[in-house]
C-alpha cells in the first residue's frame, strides 16, 4: 500500500536536479525568443523569458525560480540587450527587468510553495482517513484477537513506510511477515514499561478498559532509506491505529464472552428441561400408583370387585410405565457412555413387532395400530429386546401426536438384504427442515404444546440403539399429501 | 352414603390419574365430574355448580395458572391444586392468582380429602362466624383472644395471636408468606420473609409439644404455612 501510496503521487525532483531543470527552462526561453527574434525580428521579448521564470517557480519551487530569474536575466541582458553579446548593467531598464524577474520569481514561487503544501497536507489526510477506514473495517471484520493483531501490524508498516510488530504474552504477528523480531522486543513486551522508544524502534502499548492486550513496536526501514515526510503525523496515526485495534481486541473478546455465556445459558435450559420432563414422567405414575394404593387401603371394603380390579391394574400398568422409562433412561446413559454391548443374533421381526404393538396399544387409546404388509418371515441380525425398545419409543411417538382415533401403520419389507420397518401416523408431522433433527436428544416438535409430556429422549435413544445394530433410521413426511410423519428403522438382514 | 357431600370438579389430562382418584372420592361421598383440559374445565363450570375445584396445573391446552386466573374472573368457587413438589413458584403463582390450597404430586388419597374438606370449610366459613378453632389440643377463641393449649391459657404477643389467627382463619390452607405478613406487619409492610420464619418458631415454642417437629403449626417448604384442620390433629 504504502508503495501505491509514492507512486500516485508525481514523483518530486530532488537537490541538484531541481536547478538543472530550471536551467533547461531558461534555455528553452531563449530558444523561444532566438525562434521569435529571427521571425518577427522584434526585440521586446522580456516576457518570453518572464514566463520561463514564471513556470519554473509554479513548478520548482521558490530556489530554483531565483536561479532562474538571475539566469534569465543574464542571458538575456548578454544576447539581446543592446550591444549585444556584452553584459551591460547601466540603463534603468536593466534593472526594472531584473526586478521584475525577480519579483515574479518570489511571489509566484511563495504561491506555488503554498499550494505544493496545500496539496501535500490535503493528500496526507485523505491518506490517514483512507488509511484508518481501511484498518477499522479490517479490525472490525476480524474474527478473533490475533487477526486483529496480525492486520494492524500490517496497517503500522504502511502508515510508518517500515516494519513493526505486535507482541502479546509470547505471540508475535509481523508486517512483513518473515521479519526477525529483535530479541530486545520481546523482553520489552514482556515488562509493563510504557517506554516510547527502544534502540531505533517505536513503541505503543494496546490497551483496553486498563487492560494490556500487546505492544506494538516500529520503525522506519533503513533500506527505504527516505524518512517519512512529515513523521509526527504518522505517529499520530499509528497512535489512532493501536487505539482502534485495541478497542477491536476488547469488542472481540465480550462477543467471545457473550457466546459462552449463550451455549452455557443453552445448557441450563436443556438440563432444565430434560430435568422437569423426568421429574414429570416420574411423577405422574407413581402419582397413580399412589392414589391407587391409597384407596385400596382407605376404602377397600367399599369398593365393588370391579373397581379393585381396575385400580391395581392402573398399578401394575403405571408401575411397568415407570419400569419403561427407567429402562430408557439407563438405555441413553449407556448409549452416551458406550457402555451398551450385545451380541447380533438373527431373530424372527414379525415377533418383536407383534410385542410393540401389544405394549402400546393399551395406551393408544382410541387410535389404531395396524400392522400391514408385513412378511411373516422377515427377519433381521441384531439383539431383538433392544429392536423391541427402539420400535416401541417410534410407535409410543408416534401414538402420542395422533389424534385420538388416529391410525398408525407398521410395515415391514426386506430391502437390499437390509429388513426395513415403516411406521406412519396421522400426527401433525415435522417441518421439512426439522426433519434431520427429531433424532436429536431434546428435540421436540414446534408442534408439541410445552405441556405435553415426552422428554424428547425416545426418538434419540432408538436412533442410539438402532445405529449400534449397524442400521440407520430416517425421518420423512407422508407421500400420499396427508400430514403426518413416516419414521423407518433399517437395519441389518440376517446373512444367509 | 346416599347423600352427596359435595361436587368436585377433577381437572388432569392424565388418564391413570383420573381413573385412580375418581371410585376413592366417589366412596368417600363426593359427586366427581373430570375434564382433561382447561377450556373442557371452564365449560364445566360455567353450566353447573361445583364446590371444589382439582386442578393440574400442566394441561395440553392452556397453562393451569391461566386457567385459575380466568376462572376467578366469575367464581369464588374454591381451587386445589395439583403440583409437584420441586415448584415452589407455581405454587405461589397459582395461589395469589386465586387458588386455595395445593397439594404435591404424588399423594396418599387421605392427604387430598382432608385437603377437601378444608377447601370445603374454607368456603363456610365465609358465610358464618365461627367463634373457635380447635386443633387438638389447642384452642383459638377469636371473639375474646383466648388460646389455650389442654385448657391452659397460652399468653401471646399481639403478632404471634395475629399469626395464629391468620392461620386459624385459613383452616388447614396454606397461608403463604405474603399473605402472612400483610395480616400481622400489614398490607403495605416490607418484611422480609425471615420475619414470618422467626416469628413462627416463637410461636412454636409456646404451642408445639415439640418445637423441633410440629404436629399443629406446619411449613410448607418455599410456600408457607397451614395449621393442621380442626377435626385431624
Amino acid at each position: 500500500m504504502a508503495r501505491q501510496w509514492t507512486m500516485r503521487r508525481v514523483t518530486p525532483l530532488r537537490g541538484i536536479w531541481r536547478y538543472a531543470a530550471a536551467f533547461a527552462l531558461v534555455v528553452g526561453s531563449t530558444l523561444v525568443a532566438e525562434a521569435v527574434y529571427r521571425t518577427f525580428e522584434t526585440d521586446r521579448l522580456s516576457m518570453v523569458f518572464l514566463a520561463g521564470v514564471l513556470i519554473t517557480a509554479v513548478t520548482l519551487g521558490s530556489g530554483p525560480a531565483y536561479f532562474a530569474a538571475a539566469t534569465a536575466f543574464i542571458i538575456y541582458d548578454i544576447y539581446l540587450v543592446e550591444p549585444r553579446f556584452t553584459f551591460t548593467m547601466n540603463s534603468a531598464e536593466d534593472y526594472l527587468v531584473l526586478s521584475v524577474f525577480l519579483a515574479v520569481a518570489m511571489l509566484t514561487g511563495r504561491l506555488a510553495g503554498r499550494v505544493r503544501e496545500a496539496q501535500g497536507r490535503a493528500e496526507a489526510r485523505a491518506r490517514t482517513a483512507g488509511a484508518l477506514f481501511r484498518a477499522s473495517e479490517e479490525f472490525s471484520s476480524s474474527d478473533n484477537e490475533d487477526a486483529v493483531r496480525q492486520a494492524l501490524a500490517q496497517r503500522i508498516a504502511e502508515a510508518g513506510r517500515g516494519e513493526a510488530v505486535v507482541l502479546h504474552e509470547g505471540g508475535s504477528w509481523s508486517w512483513p511477515p518473515d521479519l526477525v523480531i529483535p530479541e530486545v522486543l520481546t523482553d520489552i513486551a514482556a515488562r509493563p514499561a510504557a517506554a516510547q522508544r527502544e534502540g531505533g524502534w517505536r513503541l505503543r502499548h494496546l490497551r483496553a478498559d486498563g487492560v494490556a492486550l500487546g505492544l506494538a513496536a516500529w520503525r522506519v526501514t533503513p533500506l527505504d532509506g527516505r524518512a517519512a515526510d512529515n513523521p509526527e503525523d504518522d505517529e499520530r496515526l499509528v497512535d489512532v491505529l493501536v487505539d482502534m485495534a485495541g478497542a477491536a481486541i476488547a469488542r472481540s473478546r465480550l462477543a467471545v464472552e457473550r457466546a459462552d455465556m449463550q451455549a452455557r445459558a443453552q445448557t441450563e435450559q436443556l438440563r432444565n428441561a430434560l430435568l422437569s420432563s423426568i421429574s414429570h414422567d416420574l411423577r405422574t405414575p407413581l402419582a397413580a400408583i399412589l392414589a391407587s394404593v391409597t384407596s385400596l387401603r382407605e376404602f377397600g371394603d367399599r369398593f365393588d370387585a370391579e373397581v379393585r380390579e381396575d385400580l391395581t391394574l392402573t398399578i401394575q400398568e403405571e408401575a411397568e410405565r415407570l419400569n419403561r422409562f427407567v429402562a430408557n433412561l439407563l438405555n441413553m446413559t449407556k448409549l452416551e457412555s458406550g457402555a451398551l454391548t450385545f451380541e447380533g443374533v438373527p431373530f424372527g421381526m414379525a415377533e418383536v413387532v407383534g410385542r410393540v404393538v401389544q405394549r402400546v396399544q393399551r395406551r393408544a387409546g382410541a387410535r389404531e395400530l395396524v400392522i400391514s404388509m408385513f412378511p411373516d418371515d422377515l427377519a433381521a441380525q441384531g439383539d431383538p429386546i433392544l429392536t423391541e425398545q427402539a420400535l416401541a419409543n417410534v410407535v409410543e411417538n408416534a401414538v402420542r401426536f395422533a389424534p385420538n382415533g388416529g391410525r398408525i401403520e407398521i410395515s415391514g419389507r426386506s430391502e437390499d438384504g437390509r429388513v426395513v420397518l415403516d411406521i406412519t401416523d396421522e400426527g401433525p408431522g415435522v417441518p421439512q427442515a426439522d426433519l434431520p433433527r427429531i433424532f436429536e436428544k431434546f428435540y421436540r416438535s414446534s408442534a408439541t404444546s410445552t405441556n405435553q409430556q415426552g422428554t424428547g429422549l425416545g426418538l434419540s435413544i432408538t436412533r442410539g440403539l438402532v445405529e449400534a445394530m449397524g442400521g440407520a433410521v430416517v425421518a420423512r413426511a407422508r407421500g400420499d399429501g396427508r400430514p403426518g410423519l413416516v419414521v423407518s428403522v433399517i437395519l441389518p438382514g440376517v446373512l444367509v | 352414603m346416599t347423600s352427596v357431600l359435595a361436587h368436585l370438579l377433577l381437572v388432569d389430562d392424565e388418564q391413570q390419574i383420573l381413573r385412580a382418584l375418581k371410585p376413592a372420592l366417589a366412596a368417600a361421598g363426593y359427586a366427581v365430574a373430570t375434564a382433561e383440559t382447561g377450556h373442557e374445565a371452564m365449560a364445566y363450570l360455567a353450566g353447573e355448580a361445583c364446590d371444589v375445584v382439582i386442578l393440574d396445573l400442566g394441561l395440553p391446552d392452556m397453562d393451569g395458572k391461566a386457567v385459575i386466573s380466568r376462572i376467578r374472573e366469575w367464581s369464588e368457587t374454591p381451587i386445589l391444586v395439583l403440583s409437584a413438589r420441586d415448584l415452589e413458584h407455581e405454587k405461589i403463582a397459582a395461589l395469589d392468582l386465586g387458588a386455595d390450597d395445593f397439594i404435591n404430586k404424588p399423594f396418599a388419597v387421605g392427604e387430598l380429602l382432608a385437603r377437601i374438606r378444608a377447601a370445603l370449610r374454607g368456603r363456610e366459613r365465609r358465610f358464618s362466624t365461627h367463634a373457635v378453632f380447635k386443633s387438638g389440643d389447642l384452642e383459638v377463641n377469636f371473639a375474646t383472644r383466648r388460646v389455650a393449649l389442654q385448657g391452659y391459657e397460652v399468653r401471646l404477643t399481639p403478632r404471634e395471636y395475629d399469626l395464629l389467627k391468620t392461620l386459624a382463619r385459613y383452616g388447614g390452607r396454606v397461608v403463604t408468606h405474603r399473605q402472612l405478613i400483610a395480616a400481622v406487619w400489614g398490607p403495605t409492610a416490607q418484611v422480609d420473609a425471615q420475619f414470618v420464619r422467626v416469628l413462627v418458631a416463637q410461636l412454636r415454642q409456646k404451642i408445639e409439644e415439640e418445637p423441633s417437629t410440629p404436629r399443629i403449626l406446619l411449613t410448607e417448604p418455599g410456600v408457607g404455612y397451614r395449621l393442621t384442620p380442626e377435626d385431624e390433629a
